[in-house]
């Protein structure tokens, strides 16, 4: 078996005998969308705010990038316990490369997020009848991989530089905390106040949400998706390369 | 590639502390025979830990050579690691895994394929008499538990070299005893061990060859014959009274003792002095009081490690 190979059984094994990965993986985000985005949907009314869409659709790519988020951040805190309990290190003396260790773990954590995906949007084209877009599902799903490689790199780099355990689950409450409320996952952002658009409209999880709103259900301009895109793809790649150098900096 | 598994050349490792440079391995040099078992003894914060991190490929060099099987740690890391089973100092398993699972993920990055990986772990969990937790996860195991699972891994496979840094933290003297047996089959079938630990006895039963080291630099190296020969002069004395005589330190205060261990009636007391010297000390000590039992023997490896420690002798 490849390192590579090795790297993604070894996940495998850990995220399929472990229920807590489960549920926070695949359970929790379809469960926002059955319950959560049902509750809001009876209350709101539909159509709901301006994109004359109901709640369940304009929430269905909120599902998307939180399942994104999580994932990529149970990768991460998985990734900690490796570094906190030592096995982190005793791998580093495996016949693998660093850079083999980190392709195995954003691989795993990218197939779980596809297989997620393909699970939120057949569940919201059965269960809430949500009218898709066909031709624009492959777009969803290149939005959903590079999401979750940009996500699991950003939050390395917190596994690789914080040293305890409390820290980091602060740390990580924190950013999950402020990344899905102060965004446009929840709510449309025209009605909010200036500060808290202008907070939303840096936050990288509102340019995610916003290219796979425009992807499922098409809401949004092209010219704003494609800019916050590239503004994606500029921080997925910063947070690779500085969580590349955190990674040969571990002794 | 010769007969030495292992070849070190002026190794140093260099940190930068808050006071300064720290100098953690400062120039050592020595070869490891294929299939010997090779101890790398020193007091805390030696350097013990930091060199075999360099040899493992975890940590890179200042400068100098190590190479493994002729390939260079820093030149050729993955044809080093192909070679290598590691036991770090901590407990590092997989704290989510089961046991069979952490034996045979263990396996998996060293290429075995999935049947003899099985049988193998099977083989390696009845040898580590931990079967009957083979379907528990590790985090629900004691740490003697987790410690013995993290050495049964490097069982799984056949590499040449084998690192153990103090492979016998948290393990019970029956299963100590009985990996120290594996690990001399091990090395008699061709392995090379290298370990470092703490616990001397452990090296004095194990290691053909030892390298007693101290503030990152080599203090002595040899057998362990050898080393008792660069501490002659030493010798330990046992005596068990019939009762521990009062004011007896006072009398241990005038002698050129090493160390001293008192428990119950019996004093244990190390003394470095001539042959002549140390009998004199023992009828004095025995004198006028009733004498269990006496035994004089040279020096332990114990007694080499202070001295060679404490007095910092050049190697």
């Amino acid at each position: 078996m490849s390192p590579i190979g090795a790297m993604l059984y070894r996940e495998a094994k850990i995220r399929a005998t472990n229920l807590i990965f489960i549920f926070w993986d695949v359970i929790n985000p379809l469960a926002y969308m059955l319950v959560f985005g049902v509750g809001v949907n009876a209350a709101m009314g539909s159509p709901f705010a301006s994109g004359e869409v109901d709640y369940n659709a304009f929430f269905l790519a909120s599902v998307l990038a939180m399942a994104s988020f999580g994932i990529a951040s149970n990768t991460s805190w998985s990734f900690f316990l490796d570094r906190d309990n030592g096995i982190f290190f005793e791998m580093l003396t495996y016949p693998l490369s660093r850079s083999a260790y980190m392709l195995g773990k954003v691989i795993f954590t990218v197939l779980v997020s596809v297989v997620q995906t393909a699970l939120t949007l057949i569940l919201a084209a059965t269960l809430f009848r949500i009218r898709l877009q066909p031709a624009l599902i492959p777009l969803v799903f290149l939005a959903m991989i590079v999401g979750t490689a940009g996500w699991f790199f950003f939050y390395s780099i917190f596994a690789l530089r914080t040293r305890r355990n409390d820290i980091f689950n602060t740390v990580t409450s924190i950013l999950y905390f402020v990344f899905l409320f102060a965004s446009s996952l929840f709510y449309p952002l025209e009605p909010l106040p200036k500060w808290f658009q202008t907070a939303a409209l840096v936050n990288p999880i509102t340019w995610q949400i916003d290219l796979m709103r425009y992807a499922t259900i098409g809401i949004g301009s092209a010219r704003t998706v494609v800019i916050e895109s590239i503004a994606f793809l500029v921080f997925g790649l910063a947070s690779f390369i500085y969580a590349a150098r955190c990674l040969q900096k571990q002794e | 590639m010769g007969s030495y598994a292992l070849e070190v050349h002026d190794l140093v490792k260099t940190y930068q502390s808050r006071t300064g440079i720290v100098r953690a391995v400062n120039g050592m040099s020595f070869n490891v025979a294929t299939g010997s078992i090779f101890g790398l003894l020193g007091p805390n914060g030696a350097g013990k830990t930091t060199l075999l991190r360099m040899l493992t490929t975890l940590t890179q060099p200042t400068s100098g050579t190590a190479r493994l099987l002729g390939f260079d740690v820093v030149k050729r890391p993955l044809e080093v690691r192909r070679r290598i089973a590691s036991v770090i100092q901590e407990t590092a398993v997989d704290l989510l895994l089961s046991v069979r699972d952490n034996l045979l993920t263990f396996a998996r990055f060293h290429t075995l394929d999935g049947v003899t990986a099985r049988e193998r772990a099977d083989e390696v969990m009845e040898r580590f008499q931990i079967t009957g937790e083979a379907d528990r996860k590790v985090q629900d195991l004691s740490g003697g538990y987790r410690r013995r699972v993290q050495v049964a891994k490097t069982f799984m496979v056949r590499t040449p070299v084998l690192f153990l840094d103090e492979f016998s933290t948290g393990m019970d003297p029956i299963l100590k005893r009985s990996v120290m047996t594996q690990l001399r089959e091990e090395a008699r079938a061709g392995r090379t061990i290298v370990l470092t630990t703490q616990i001397l006895s452990e090296a004095e039963e194990l290691c053909d060859d030892i390298l007693i080291i101290n503030k990152g630099r080599q203090v002595a190296r040899g057998d362990l014959n050898a080393l008792k020969l660069l501490s002659q002069g030493v010798y330990e004395v046992s005596i068990t009274f019939d009762h521990m005589p009062e004011g007896i330190e006072a009398e241990l205060a005038t002698l050129p003792t090493l160390r001293t261990h008192k428990e119950n009636s019996t004093l244990e007391v190390a003394l470095k002095a001539p042959e002549g010297e140390v009998f004199q000390a023992v009828a004095a000590l025995a004198r006028d009081r009733r004498v269990l039992r006496l035994e004089v023997n040279g020096a332990s490896l114990e007694d080499i490690f202070i001295e060679l420690t404490q007095n910092e002798v050049p190697a």
